[in-house]
């Protein structure tokens, strides 16, 4: 039959023409459909949508967030120390139409190349502004100055059609050329600190020792003067003592003491005395009957 | 072929008989009237059959349309033997796993229908299609370890324009696959952007010196608060696990002042603890010292006291014997120490009024010789 070979290649025709008349737009993009280079239709929910073959061309945006980190850029703060600083957007497409008529086909590379374009003015213009100084850049109100930046680049970005989530600072660093001068400062402040906690040690050292000089002075002399209270109060009691006894009998304390003091003051071996028989040791050296002179006898 | 009937089936079913397919009975000059309509219902019955495949196993273009052998059967078993497989084809494109740390995203004509969670799951190609992601994987991005042209990328200002170093390490998954899939176009960078940029603000806020020791708990947890309120508010669907900050030091062009600091305060610790431990020596040896000197004078006190008290006692003693025969013992104490006393002594005795005669006796003493007591002996005179 004829009309079979005839039917496959119809099949296929019209096959192909339903193919070709619908697409599909995924949840993560919105589509234009041009006819004759005019926007036609805009999607932006996903799902199955109908086109006229060949007539109608569709361009697919991509739906989520993009991204775009600016390059580096030198600022001045109002204290004039400058900063290195780059940032980093984050941003998507809003209005799909307005997008392309800003854009055009070049699509995201040009939105981006514009984007940053006005990025980098806002972020020189913000952190450059009279009463922002680098210490403003770097405390808590660097969060203030990131939203600053944002609403500042909203206000451009909706011209292009876009929405820009937020701008955030990524480093804020200082230029090479000053990073030198900043080292040598830190080394400076610490050998300050290490000389001043070795002042210190020694400070608190000498005191320690002049106290400990000072306790043993203290101790040493006071325990020599109890001492020699002692040994007074030692001598006086000795005193006491024999003037308790010896003055019971001066008379004879005088005549034994004298004893006891020839016995310890002669009694050594290379004395030689010279004396005569008169003594009293020598009574009865003469004679028997106890006189002492000779004349008795 | 125009009077074939066989047809476009039958010239594929012929084909698939591999009866060679030579027999083109027809030639230029069959219907002659109308060749061309022929010519070109017969390269699209050529191309249809080489569009489905060469399922006529006949590649060759010569290869003729009209073997009429092939039957209506036998087209039918081919055309069926070809939806089974189409339908094979469909179904293992159709259902797919989801491995346990996985799981799906499922599109149906594009739009978001459902999550496929770990198993088999059905997405009728091509209606539904779909994305698997590893979700419950730990991935990590390693910020401030790499160096450009020296300078380590992790430098970093703090609030009192100081310089540290910062290394670390953000470990995120994801936490809701649809959000992941669709919100974010390049999520890896950004998690990257976000977490630096939410760790230069927080060092900024700060100062350097506690950074360096006692604030690096503080800080990783803030950061990680940060970055994960900020992802948040993308709606990336990724949740951040962890921060572990590996390296919060000062540059490495000034750490050699900072080791100079801690080993100052070690020094100071140890000045002051050499000075205690000479005062505790010294004090120690103070008391000691007190201690004898007290100590000594307490012996002395007892030595003289009991040394008098001995001597006193003695006295006494005699003195009672004393008192009892008084000329008697004053006699006899005088003869007993005058005969210790002169018993050990070189005596020399004079008399001094001479013996009879009147004539005096001329002492003459040799002193000199007196003077050494063994040597001489008792001068005499006579």
């Amino acid at each position: 039959m004829r009309r079979l070979s005839l039917i496959i290649p119809i099949i296929a025709i019209v096959l192909v023409g339903l193919l070709s008349s619908v697409f599909v737009v995924d949840e993560r993009q919105r589509a234009l459909v041009l006819r004759f280079g005019q926007i036609n239709q805009v999607i932006e929910e996903p799902g199955l949508n109908f086109k006229i073959p060949i007539l109608d061309e569709v361009v697919y945006y991509d739906d989520r967030i993009l991204s775009l980190d600016t390059t580096p850029i030198e600022i001045t703060p109002s204290d004039d120390r400058r900063l290195v600083v780059d940032a980093f957007a984050r941003y998507r497409i809003a209005d799909v139409v307005q997008f392309r008529q800003a854009v055009g086909a070049g699509g995201l590379r040009v939105a981006a190349d514009r984007l940053e374009g006005f990025i980098n003015p806002q972020i020189r213009a913000v952190l450059g502004a009279r009463g922002v100084t680098s210490n403003t850049i770097l405390s808590p109100e660097r969060r203030a100055l990131m939203d600053q930046i944002t609403e500042q680049a909203q206000l451009r970005a909706d011209d292009l059609g876009l929405e820009v989530l937020d701008v955030r600072l990524k480093q804020t660093n200082l230029p090479d050329q000053n990073l030198t001068a900043t080292f040598e400062r830190m080394r400076a402040e610490r050998e300050r600190e290490a000389t001043d906690e070795r002042a210190r040690g020694e400070e608190a050292a000498q005191r320690v020792r002049a106290q400990a000089d000072r306790t043993v002075v203290e101790l040493v002399s006071e325990a020599t003067r109890e001492a020699e209270i002692t040994r007074g109060e030692a001598d006086a009691e000795r005193n006491r003592i024999f003037a308790e006894a010896f003055g019971q009998d001066p008379d004879f304390f005088e005549f034994y003491r004298s004893m006891t003091a020839y016995e310890r003051a002669l009694r050594q071996q290379n004395s030689t005395m010279v004396i005569t028989p008169d003594s009293e040791f020598f009574e009865f050296l003469g004679g028997s009957t106890g006189t002492s002179s000779p004349d008795t006898e | 072929m125009a009077g074939n009937n066989g047809g476009p089936w039958g010239g594929g079913g012929g084909g698939n008989r591999g009866s060679g397919g030579g027999n083109n009975g027809r030639g230029p000059g069959d219907g002659q009237n109308i060749p061309e309509i022929d010519e070109i219902v017969r390269k699209g019955q050529e191309q249809l059959r080489v569009l489905m495949g060469g399922r006529g196993g006949n590649g060759r273009p010569n290869g003729s349309g009209d073997d009429g052998g092939g039957g209506p059967q036998i087209t039918r078993g081919t055309v069926l033997i070809a939806a089974l497989v189409v339908l094979g084809l469909w179904v293992f494109s159709s259902f797919y796993r989801v491995l346990p740390e996985q799981r799906s995203v499922e599109l149906f004509l594009g739009s978001f229908s459902s999550v496929g969670e770990p198993g088999l799951n059905f997405a009728p190609w091509p209606l539904v299609t779909r994305e698997i992601l590893d979700v419950t994987e730990e991935r990590s991005e390693s910020i401030g370890n790499s160096r450009t042209n020296g300078a380590s990328q992790g430098l970093m200002l703090t609030t009192d324009e100081n310089i540290v170093d910062i290394e670390f390490q953000v470990v995120w998954n994801i936490a809701d696959p649809a959000a992941f899939l669709f919100n974010l176009r390049d999520p890896e960078s950004t998690v990257r952007a976000v977490s630096e940029s939410a760790m230069r603000e927080v060092i900024a806020q700060r100062q350097l010196a506690p950074i360096l020791t006692v604030e690096r708990d503080e800080i990783a947890l803030e950061v990680l608060e940060l970055i994960q309120a900020t992802l948040d508010s993308y709606g990336s669907g990724i949740s951040v696990l962890r921060l572990n900050l590996d390296q919060a030091d000062p540059p490495d062009e000034v750490i050699d002042a900072f080791r100079d600091v801690q080993a100052a305060e070690q020094e100071r610790d140890r000045l002051e603890r050499q000075a205690d431990a000479y005062a505790n020596r010294v004090t120690a040896g103070a008391r000691g010292e007190a201690a004898q000197l007290l100590e000594e004078a307490e012996g002395y006190r007892a030595q003289v006291v009991n040394e008098a008290q001995g001597e006193a006692s003695r006295f006494l003693s005699v003195l009672a014997e004393y008192e009892q025969a008084p000329e008697v013992t004053r006699r006899r104490l005088y003869l007993e120490t005058l005969e210790r006393v002169l018993g050990d002594v070189d005596l020399v005795i004079l008399d001094s009024e001479g013996q009879g005669g009147g004539s005096g006796v001329v002492p003459y003493l040799p002193l000199n010789e007196l003077r050494n007591p063994r040597t001489t002996t008792a001068g005499s005179s006579n």
